[in-house]
């Protein structure tokens, strides 16, 4: 099996490294010649990987740990903390197993993608060469952040991946907004971080490596991982810290407030990055620490919930959101947390193949979002939009799939996903469970329908009903030819001058499109009566059971037919009258109407959780910071200093009047030492 | 030639001498008095070198004071020079008046 | 051996003469007293090195000091005097400059005296007997001839040196001494 992955990592970093030192003296065919190279290459080596891990036969084979380069190799570490003399190898190495395979696809395949429609979408922006830099740093940010074999390079990538997401979501950091939003996300991001941190120094105190599996650099973590093993609650801790990493790059509570605001960067790059790629890095690092995580079951448990509670409470939030980028925002959170909920109870299969089916339609959401924006010329408020769909009908028509994809409905990508999840749900509650994920069950139920209302608010909203705006934003010198085309056909504004994307955006969309359809088909056959059947889940099997990977065995839940139709068919129904209930209120169009309702307002204002945050938060933490300003920089430091030197200057003063230039005092100084001197002597010998 | 006196006798009229003279110097404000001050002081130092030269019986007390006769001639000399140029410049030879040099 | 009764009578007048005198160089107003106080001083000191046997100094002493560097004194005293010099007009600007003075000085000669009288003696063996001692050769010899002798024996380079330094002081007065032409001497 051929493991080129290393070519995946080095093809976008040379792109990013070409188009920052030169990419702003470069032509824009350059630009996008070196872009598209770049992560066409990588998606290219990424494909040939994957395709040879399909070739390879026994299930057991198809893993391949490159360890590339030594970096730390400190023969013994001196006693202290740690007992009998460890090693600390640390080495460079790419991991290629069925989940990074899986992983590296959906990032350079998507990210592909999304690099051609961004050559349409931002041919007006004069950073275009930074964001193609910048977007092929993410690449290789992500790509190295699945498949690094080591926990080590696992943080760097986590690192990088926030890097890059603080770049592009500030890309156009003339604005404060973006800048603020830039701010928040990467200062969320690194209590994240941190959490990851503490989890890797407790991974390496208990099993002496960092290793994810045994290879030639030494052992692995997952291979040391046995059932009372190292303390449990050593494991819950470590469960729990990596945890916090996850929570805040794949934004549940309590650390989801960065992505709303995220989508003040250019539309490609919520879509790659926040709603494809990075935010899953979380449920990707629980999928790959599996073997830790099914000997901590509180852990799980405790990811089962947050998954649960942050799905349902940002479903909520979406309900009532004006700005298109920011119900997508919600959803992608209240997705994520469907995915967590699946990984909580013990079905990562569930939870990874969410992943990709959701890279799917939600690129496929705010991609087609970015075409309703760049097609107004900017507007992104829902209530200035209307009756789109017949003025732009290839992105009305993708969208739609997207929404009905997302939804959960049979035969699209999203039903068979989600239906893993909640079948998953369901299942564990049979299984011991107990009340806790009944009561998930119903939580994964009821965010579905409230999944289905919001998007097809949406998707009614943007494409249907009359139109409310008044046309296309100003755009240079188009305006004449706009402004003449109205007065030549007359009716409503500006709105036939609203045109449909150029092909180098839609094409991407209809791809997205045709995969939300066909993505489904690699998911579970149960429900026809053949549970055997599972192309994904086999595909994925050996990290979960082979002893090459784990050993621990996750089990396997399967539910009977009949139960696993009861699930299906509830949250089917529920998608089903979430869009009914959408249809009837919205199909002539969105009017807005501010209500006065107190749960509205909660929801539209998103808790107040913004606010709730800046007042127990950063008021008091730049109180402090100004305090200790004025206190120990101005009082102490800036004192202190300031304090020696008027001591010194005091002293200099006082002392200067010594010099009086008198001649006489200078002798009369003289006898006086004179004097002191033989008062001295005479008591001595006295 | 030792007559019989206790040297210390001789050193302290020396001493008291020589505190006039420090007395004088801090005192006094005409330089020409201050440099006869030191005078004073030169001399009451050459007593106790006569002293010590005839009590320890060696010549070279009075070796040393045949020496510090000619130094002070010559520094009386150069001292009284400078006086005298500074009195060109200012009309007026009042020490206190001298004190540019302060700090 | 103990002091004849006229040698300690010589003693105290010369001490007193010699302290009054001191007390007057010091204390007098007009410069030219101080002056010839001084010299009367000297004078007096220089009878005491008669009584110390020191027969070539006390004489260099009159002739040399009170002779010549007196006279110089007077010259200069006298030229500037004047001017209208210092103490008599100008006020003193630090008038506690001369209580606290006397105060150290009184300190000094009680520290002073207190030192010598408890510990200035002389040990008897130091004085050196032989034909090598001054007194034995005073007694051949002459004081005078046994100070030249020593000077030009043991003391040749001192004295070599002495006088270049009375050339050196010789030019420094000449030059110090000159009139500028363009503005004055800087100190």
């Amino acid at each position: 099996m051929t493991n080129l992955t290393l070519w995946v990592l080095v093809f976008p970093l040379l792109g990013f490294i070409l188009l920052g030192l030169f990419g702003k003296a470069m032509p824009r065919q350059a630009i996008l010649t070196i872009a598209w190279g770049a992560s066409g290459l990588a998606l290219f080596f990424a494909t040939i990987g994957f395709l040879s891990m399909m070739k390879t036969t026994p299930d057991a084979a198809r893993i391949s740990d490159q360890v590339i380069y030594s970096w730390v190799n400190s023969g013994t570490v001196a006693t202290g903390v740690l007992s009998n003399n460890v090693p600390l190898n640390i080495s460079f190495g790419l991991l290629l197993d069925p989940l990074s395979a899986t992983m590296l696809m959906i990032v350079t395949g998507v990210g592909f993608l999304i690099h051609i429609y961004s050559a349409g979408y931002m041919e007006d922006d004069p950073g275009f060469w930074r964001f193609f830099a910048y977007m092929n740093f993410f690449i290789f940010a992500m790509a190295l952040l699945v498949s690094a074999d080591n926990f080590l390079f696992l943080l760097v990538g986590w690192a990088l991946v926030g890097l890059a997401s603080f770049l592009l979501i500030g890309f156009w950091f003339t604005r404060r907004s973006a800048v603020a939003a830039a701010r928040k996300a990467l200062v969320i991001n690194i209590i994240g971080d941190f959490g990851l941190l503490l989890a890797i120094f407790l991974i390496f105190q208990n099993y002496h490596t960092l290793n994810y599996l045994s290879n030639s650099a030494g052992n692995g973590v997952f291979n040391q991982v046995t059932q009372g093993g190292v303390a449990v609650g050593i494991t819950t801790a470590i469960c729990l810290l990596l945890f916090v990493g996850c929570a805040a790059k794949s934004a549940q509570l309590p650390l989801y407030m960065w992505l709303p605001d995220a989508m003040e960067g250019p539309t490609p790059v919520s879509a790659l990055i926040h709603a494809a790629t990075m935010v899953t890095a979380g449920v990707y690092l629980v999928a790959r620490a599996n073997p830790l995580f099914q000997v901590s079951p509180d852990a799980l448990i405790v990811v089962a919930i947050v998954g649960g509670a942050t799905a349902l409470f940002s479903a909520t939030i979406a309900l009532t959101q004006l700005d298109i980028k920011r119900v997508l925002a919600y959803s992608t959170i209240s997705q994520l947390g469907y995915m967590f909920m699946a990984e909580g109870a013990q079905n990562y299969t569930a939870g990874v193949f969410h992943l990709t089916t959701h890279a799917y339609f939600k690129a496929l959401l705010f991609l087609g979002a970015g075409s309703v924006i760049h097609a107004l010329g900017g507007e992104q408020d829902m209530r200035q939009m209307g009756g789109l769909r017949h003025r732009l009908k290839i992105t009305y028509w993708t969208f739609l799939i997207a929404a009905l994809a997302i939804s959960g409905i049979i035969p699209l990508a999203g039903f068979w996903s989600k239906d893993e999840i909640v079948g998953s749900l369901f299942a564990r509650a049979l299984n011991g469970g107990g009340t806790l994920f009944y009561v998930l069950w119903g939580v994964a139920l009821l965010t579905a329908a409230l999944t289905a209302f919001y998007m097809f608010r949406l998707v009614f909203g943007i494409f249907f009903g009359s139109y409310r705006g008044s046309g296309p934003r100003a755009h240079g010198h188009d305006d004449e030819e706009l402004f003449e085309e109205e007065e030549h056909r007359g009716g409503h504004g500006g709105f036939y001058a609203i045109y449909e994307s150029p092909s180098i955006m839609t094409v991407p969309l209809i791809i997205l499109a045709v995969l939300s359809v066909i993505g489904g088909l690699v998911g579970s056959y149960a429900l026809f009566g053949r549970p055997a059947v599972y192309p994904f889940g086999h595909f994925l099997a050996p990290l979960f059971t082979n002893n090459a990977w784990t050993n621990i065995t996750v089990p396997e839940m399967p539910l009977s037919l009949g139960m696993s139709w009861i699930s299906a068919g509830a949250s089917l129904g529920l998608a089903g009258l979430g869009i009914l209930v959408a249809w009837l209120r919205y199909r002539r169009g969105f009017e807005y109407k501010a209500s006065r309702n107190p749960l509205y307002l909660l929801s539209f204002n998103k808790y107040y959780i913004d606010e709730l945050c800046i007042a127990v938060i950063i008021k008091p933490l730049k109180w402090l910071g100004r305090t200790a300003n004025s206190l120990l920089e101005g009082g102490v430091l800036d004192g202190g200093s300031r304090g020696i030197a008027w001591v010194a200057s005091g002293v200099s003063s006082g002392l200067r009047r010594l010099q009086t230039g008198y001649m006489r005092n200078y002798a009369l100084a003289i006898l006086f030492g004179v004097v002191l001197l033989l008062i001295y002597y005479a008591v001595m010998r006295g | 030639m030792y007559n019989g006196i206790p040297v210390s006798w001789y050193l302290v009229v020396s001493a008291i001498l020589f505190t006039l003279g420090v007395i004088g110097v801090l005192v006094r404000r005409n330089p020409l008095t201050i440099f006869m001050s030191i005078e004073l002081m030169l001399n009451a130092v050459n007593l106790s070198l006569i002293t010590f030269s005839t009590y320890l019986n060696s010549v070279d007390g009075q070796m040393f004071v045949f020496l510090v006769l000619t130094v002070a001639a010559a520094e009386v000399v150069v001292g009284l020079a400078i006086i005298v140029s500074i009195f060109r410049t200012r009309r007026n030879i009042n020490v206190d008046e001298m004190n540019i040099l302060r700090g | 051996m103990t002091a004849s009764v006229p040698t300690l009578i010589e003693f105290f007048v010369l001490a007193v003469a010699s302290v009054a005198s001191g007390l007057g160089v010091i204390l007098f107003k007009n410069a030219v007293h101080s002056a010839l106080s001084l010299i009367l001083t000297l004078l007096f000191l220089a009878l005491f090195y008669l009584q110390l046997g020191a027969m070539f100094i006390a004489v260099v002493q009159i002739l040399i000091y009170a002779g010549a560097i007196m006279v110089l004194f007077l010259f200069v005293v006298t030229m500037l005097a004047s001017e209208d010099t210092g103490d008599v007009d100008v006020p003193d600007r630090r008038p506690w400059q001369r209580g606290i003075a006397i105060v150290l000085g009184f300190v000094l000669i009680g520290a002073l005296s207190y030192l010598l009288i408890s510990g200035a003696s002389i040990d008897g063996a130091a004085r050196t007997a032989g034909t090598n001692g001054l007194a034995e050769n005073v007694a051949s010899r002459g004081n005078a001839q046994t100070f030249g002798l020593a000077l030009f024996h043991g003391f040749a380079f001192p004295f070599e040196v002495t006088s270049l330094l009375i050339i050196v002081a010789l030019l420094g007065a000449m030059v110090l001494g000159r009139r500028s032409r363009a503005g004055g001497e800087h100190e």
